[in-house]
């Protein structure tokens, strides 16, 4: 059975529906993409799943259990981590602060063996640990969102756009990280506007238009689809 | 059209010498030397109208004693305010519950003898110590009631303020009702003899003792703040309350912390005025504008900024009433409030705008 599964959702904000009937699944030690135009509705299925908002019709069923009712933090407990677009970090935290509040809920006291894999990953997070992530560059707070999401060691990670606003330089940077993050243990769910890079990574892929799921497929199968590249991958 | 394109960025450049002597006083720094200016005024004010320096010393120091008193006022109502995001207009009635709970909890204490060269017993201290989560308990039960619901209904700040209003009203209404409208003392009538101290400064050992429980009780905050897991998360909530709620912290717990906190400090401060004052129903009122002041002056939402806020605002209440009648203290404050907000608003020690 698949880790994730979202089946026939629903969902939008006051009078507006913004996703319609969505169904798609991630399953374990996978990387999945969504990708598709601005105001597809990518950003608003990552916070449907993880709780933020509840949808109307439909069911988010994770690890087996059906999670469309529950809060953020009880999803947490359940190992789902979620890496918002933008604000992702805590401005007035330092970094090793921000990576603590990321295991608030680990019920053992071993923090420090925590962030040291974290580091392991990101080693320019432990030069500057106790620096300010509100005075840190573009690429380096997204090293402190995504490493604040994996000191739980959570079974999935939602990633919203983790190359926005980043140099091509620190992309690749990010997307080598996140491909290392996916070989130890954790499926990755990745919303993206660079579509291709996000696809060759992927070994699948979901295509979302208008609120709806358009295509589907393995990350190369995506990628050499005339259709989808010609309307979503620009060419 | 092409033609203000090009002019704009120059613009920035060709400023009056108007508009950058505003933006300079519109500095931290600038806001810093205003308010030591102030004091400064005050201080002359004061030998003009004929106080010593030893006096105009003694002032000071008292000024920063007073200060201590406020700041645990002040940084109880900076916390909730990040937390919480309204400010607490009844926050001085958790000040005057400390003060009149300590002395009921006093009175119901077998009474011991003055640990001198202190005024007061050991019963008085350990009715502090109990008081302390009395009033939290209280603070706890006004959320309960009132705040949360609003909360779940995601209703407006104004709101919020309106409804810390009721709170403080029905807060000192029951005040009254409990223990009367009459002055009290902890020890009505016993003797609380001055120190001396080097350039005739003279200062009560009570005083000497409240400051230094307000420095122990700043350094407690401060470490749980900076180093406990749940002071981080009140910190982490306050900077950004939705990734608070991402990252798995349960922000309900966070803010009944964010009021035990608040309210403890509020009640200590509360006791330590008592004893350095008298006890009235409207003292915690009297109390809410210097205290907000200092908030204002640190910046809202910064606990060392309200630190430094209360000792500012403490020392210009003491100074100034060499040059004018002490019961307009608050208003000195105001006087400061002011200052702040057209510099500089965010305050000594705020976020810009963030």
């Amino acid at each position: 059975m698949a880790l994730l599964e979202v089946r026939g959702v629903t969902a939008g904000y006051g009078d507006t529906e913004i996703l319609r009937n969505i169904s798609m699944e991630v399953g374990e030690r996978e990387i999945v993409s969504i990708i598709g135009p601005n105001g597809a509705g990518k950003s608003t299925l990552m916070k449907t799943i993880f709780g933020l908002l509840h949808p109307r019709e439909g069911s988010v069923v994770f690890d087996g259990h059906d999670i469309s009712r529950l809060q953020p933090y009880q999803i947490v407990e359940r190992g789902m981590c979620y890496v918002p677009q933008v604000a992702n970090v805590f401005t007035d935290l330092t970094v090793s602060e921000n990576l603590e509040m990321g295991a608030f809920l680990a019920k053992t006291n071993d923090i420090a063996a925590r962030m040291e894999r974290i580091y392991e990953y990101f080693p320019r997070l432990k030069e500057r640990r106790n620096q300010r992530a509100g005075k840190m560059s573009g690429g380096e707070r997204q090293m402190v969102a995504m490493g604040s999401a994996l000191m739980l060691d959570p079974k999935l990670v939602l990633m919203d756009e983790p190359s926005a606003g980043l140099s091509p330089k620190m992309v690749g940077v990010i997307f080598d990280q996140i491909r290392k993050i996916n070989e130890a243990g954790p499926a990755i769910l990745i919303v993206e506007q660079n579509a291709k890079l996000s696809l060759e990574m992927s070994d699948r892929g979901y295509v979302l238009a208008s609120g709806e799921n358009r295509f589907e497929g393995t990350g190369k199968e995506l990628l050499n689809d005339p259709e989808v590249g010609r309307l979503y991958l620009g060419g | 059209m092409a033609e203000i394109v090009q002019n704009a960025p120059e613009r920035s450049d060709d400023r009056t010498a108007r508009e950058r002597m505003m933006a300079a006083l519109r500095s931290r720094t600038a806001l810093g030397l205003a308010l030591l200016l102030t004091l400064a005024v005050f201080w002359l004010l004061g030998q003009q109208q004929g106080a010593t320096l030893s006096e105009m010393l003694s002032l000071t120091v008292w000024g920063v004693m007073l200060g201590g008193i406020i700041a645990l006022g002040a940084i109880g109502l900076t916390l909730v305010y990040g937390v919480l995001k309204f400010p607490n207009f009844a926050h001085g009635e958790l000040v005057t519950l400390g003060a009149y709970g300590a002395l009921t909890f006093a009175a119901v204490l077998p009474m011991g003898p003055p640990m001198l060269p202190f005024s007061f017993g050991w019963e008085l201290v350990a009715a502090l110590i109990l008081t302390m989560p009395a009033v939290s308990l209280i603070a706890l039960a006004v959320d309960r009631v009132l705040f949360r619901p609003l909360r779940k209904r995601v209703a407006s700040l104004v709101l919020f303020a309106m409804a810390s209003l009721a709170a403080a009203f029905f807060l000192r209404s029951a005040i009254y009702l409990v223990w009367g409208s009459d002055f009290l003392f902890y020890y009505p009538g016993r003797a609380n003899p001055a120190i001396d101290f080097p350039l005739d400064i003279r200062v009560q050992a009570d005083q000497l003792f409240v400051f230094g429980l307000a420095v122990v009780l700043v350094i407690l905050t401060w470490f749980l703040l900076e180093r406990t897991r749940m002071g981080k998360a009140m910190r982490a909530t306050a900077n950004n309350p939705d990734l608070a709620q991402v990252r798995g912290i349960n922000t309900e717990r966070v803010i009944a912390w964010t009021w035990i906190l608040g309210a403890s400090l509020a009640a200590a401060g509360g006791v330590m005025y008592g004893l350095a004052s008298q006890l009235r129903p409207e003292m915690g009122f009297w109390l809410l504008l210097p205290m907000f002041a200092a908030a204002i002056v640190g910046g809202l939402g910064s606990p060392v900024g309200a630190i430094a806020g209360a000792i500012i605002i403490g020392v210009a209440q003491q100074v100034s009433s060499a040059f004018l009648n002490p019961a307009y203290g608050p208003g000195v404050a105001f006087i400061l409030l002011v200052i702040v907000l057209v510099l500089q608003p965010q305050g000594l020690f705020g976020q810009g705008g963030e």
